[in-house]
């Protein structure tokens, strides 16, 4: 495999930072041969269903990477095995590695072989499975399988890079695993923080002088809000995705991290992270830059067709994808000059005010960007007068509510259609989840 | 509960409030006989649904109930408790007896 031979060239360069200390890429090396040998052990005859629990470390990478390198079904789960148990069942995991840090331990868990028949395709072509979990915000999680190497031959051409990144996002997440294939790829250090917390982030950040962060504007906005005092003057580059950037909070950070370019990305679990371009710093529309990937725009919604495109899903059907193998993505856009894009949020958040409709992203934004709101979210609530109407749930620390939502309301009148401008504001302790939470 | 006195002093506050918030300062002249909605009213669909939420927050302060005053039942009598100061006003009252 080009990565593992890239991760042997790489000696003596740090490879992950955490708990653990640094590891090196030689070590690394060191750690995916001892996997690869407790494999050989296994004497497997067949491609094989694993269970590989823990968080970016190590003996996590390692594994994964000796399992796609042998031809194995591989799901990333995140947290331990008692956690997963409709997961690990779903996929007829015969194993489970549990990884922490440098170690790793095997445990059998059932001894058929997993029937189902994108395994069985999969194992016909030779090729290993990635198996992730979309967030199941809507139902169970779905099971989406691809060709694991085929994803990891799409890092081949990375340039090498010694700029240290955070991985934030889990390691059963797409976005997570992008983090760690590029960085190793690039043979540049991948920092853990001990936890996705804030503080924790940022201590990380300011200890490894970590130049690369990819995060959620929801994140970010949580970093600024949380006001840490931690060293961040090593930050070159913010990478964010997964919902739409609120302008009044890009330009929050860009005022907060002069030094830092930020880089919007553009990534589906079924299709996989994107490369895209700002036509201008501080844009908020993009551009895709990908060889690999085709889109169309259809009744505003994405389309994507890409070379790391899912196999499929282990239970749920394929109607999302076109029997030409376009990917129906969910999100509505907005078409810019010269092949340019803004993500305008889910086509099924969209909220109908009496027939006239908005995003919720937009009210965000303005939300947001009025002193004292830490974090909100719009959504759209049944009205019998209007069909759907607009509320907010903020959080604040104000003692003066009544004097907050009136701002609210009136920066919204300001800046906003008047359809848009939320009729009910509620306070909330706490928001839940990402805004523009994805159901995929 | 609330008297009708306190039911009108405080739609009649909370339409002060709206005119500030929406640039309408005729609201903020509003007494109990000021339409509300419909043929020459002070608000439009939006408007009332914001007028109707705050209500409903300001009723859950005062009184700690929580209560929907536009529903289908509120939409289908003959007469609409949104189409004048003092009409809203007692039907929260009926609404806040319950």
């Amino acid at each position: 495999m080009p990565l593992l031979t890239r991760i042997t060239s790489y000696s003596a360069k740090p490879a992950l930072v955490g708990a653990w200390g640094v590891v090196t890429y030689a070590e690394l090396g060191g750690l995916i041969a001892k996997a690869r040998g407790a494999l050989a052990q296994l004497k497997l005859d067949r491609p094989t269903a694993f269970g590989l629990v823990g968080e970016h470390g190590p003996a996590s990478t390692a594994w994964l990477l000796a399992l796609a390198e042998a031809g194995h079904f591989v799901a990333p789960l995140s947290g331990n095995a008692a956690e997963h148990p409709a997961k690990l069942a779903l996929i007829n995991a015969q194993w489970i590695v549990a990884a922490e840090a440098k170690e790793a331990k095997l445990l059998p868990r059932v001894d058929e072989p997993s029937a189902h028949p994108l395994f069985a395709q999969l194992a016909a072509q030779g090729a290993a499975g990635l198996v992730l979990f979309s967030s199941g915000t809507s139902g169970a999680p779905k099971a989406m399988v691809q060709d694991f190497g085929k994803l990891l031959a799409s890092y081949a051409s990375r340039h090498a890079s010694s700029l240290s990144v955070l991985a934030l996002l889990g390691f059963d997440h797409i976005g997570g695993l992008n983090t760690l294939f590029g960085a190793l790829a690039a043979g540049a250090p991948v920092v853990v923080p001990v936890s996705r917390a804030p503080a924790d982030v940022a201590a990380a950040i300011a200890r490894h002088r970590v130049a690369v962060l990819p995060a959620s504007p929801t994140f970010l906005n949580l970093l600024l809000a949380a006001g840490v005092t931690a060293d961040l003057t090593s930050l070159r580059v913010i990478t964010y995705g997964t919902e739409p950037m609120p302008e009044s909070l890009l330009a929050r950070l860009k005022a907060t991290f002069p030094q830092v370019r930020f880089i919007q990305t553009f990534g589906t679990s079924e299709t996989g992270i994107t490369l895209t371009v700002s036509p201008e710093p501080g844009s908020t529309f993009l551009r895709f830059e990908d060889l690999h990937l085709e889109w169309k725009v259809v009744d505003d919604e994405l389309w994507l067709r890409s070379r790391t495109q899912i196999a499929g899903y282990l239970n749920a059907s394929n109607e999302r994808f076109t029997d030409d193998g376009w990917f129906r993505t969910g999100d509505k856009v907005e078409q810019g000059p010269n092949g340019t894009l803004r993500i305008l949020g889910r086509m099924s958040e969209m909220i109908n005010v009496g027939g006239e409709k908005l995003m919720p992203a937009e009210v965000e934004s303005v939300v947001l960007g009025v002193p004292g709101v830490d974090d909100c979210r719009v959504r759209g609530e049944a009205h019998p007068l209007t069909g759907q109407t607009v509320a907010v749930d903020v959080v604040s620390f104000t003692t003066d509510q009544e004097a907050l939502r009136s701002a609210i309301r009136i920066a919204c009148r300001e800046r906003l259609a008047r359809h848009k401008i939320p009729t009910r504001v509620t306070f909330v302790p706490s928001v839940s989840g990402e805004r523009m939470k994805k159901t995929r | 509960m609330l008297t009708r006195e306190q039911a009108l002093a405080l739609v009649i506050r909370r339409l002060a409030a709206l005119g500030r918030e929406l640039g309408k300062p005729a609201l903020e002249k509003a007494d109990a006989q000021t339409r509300l909605f419909g043929e020459a009213a002070a608000l439009d669909s939006i408007g009332l649904v914001t007028l109707i939420a705050d209500l409903e927050e300001d009723i859950r302060v005062a009184t700690g109930k929580t209560v929907t005053l536009a529903d289908e039942k509120a939409m289908s009598r003959l007469t609409s408790p949104f189409r004048r100061v003092d009409l809203l006003a007692e039907y929260v009252v009926e609404i806040t007896r319950n």
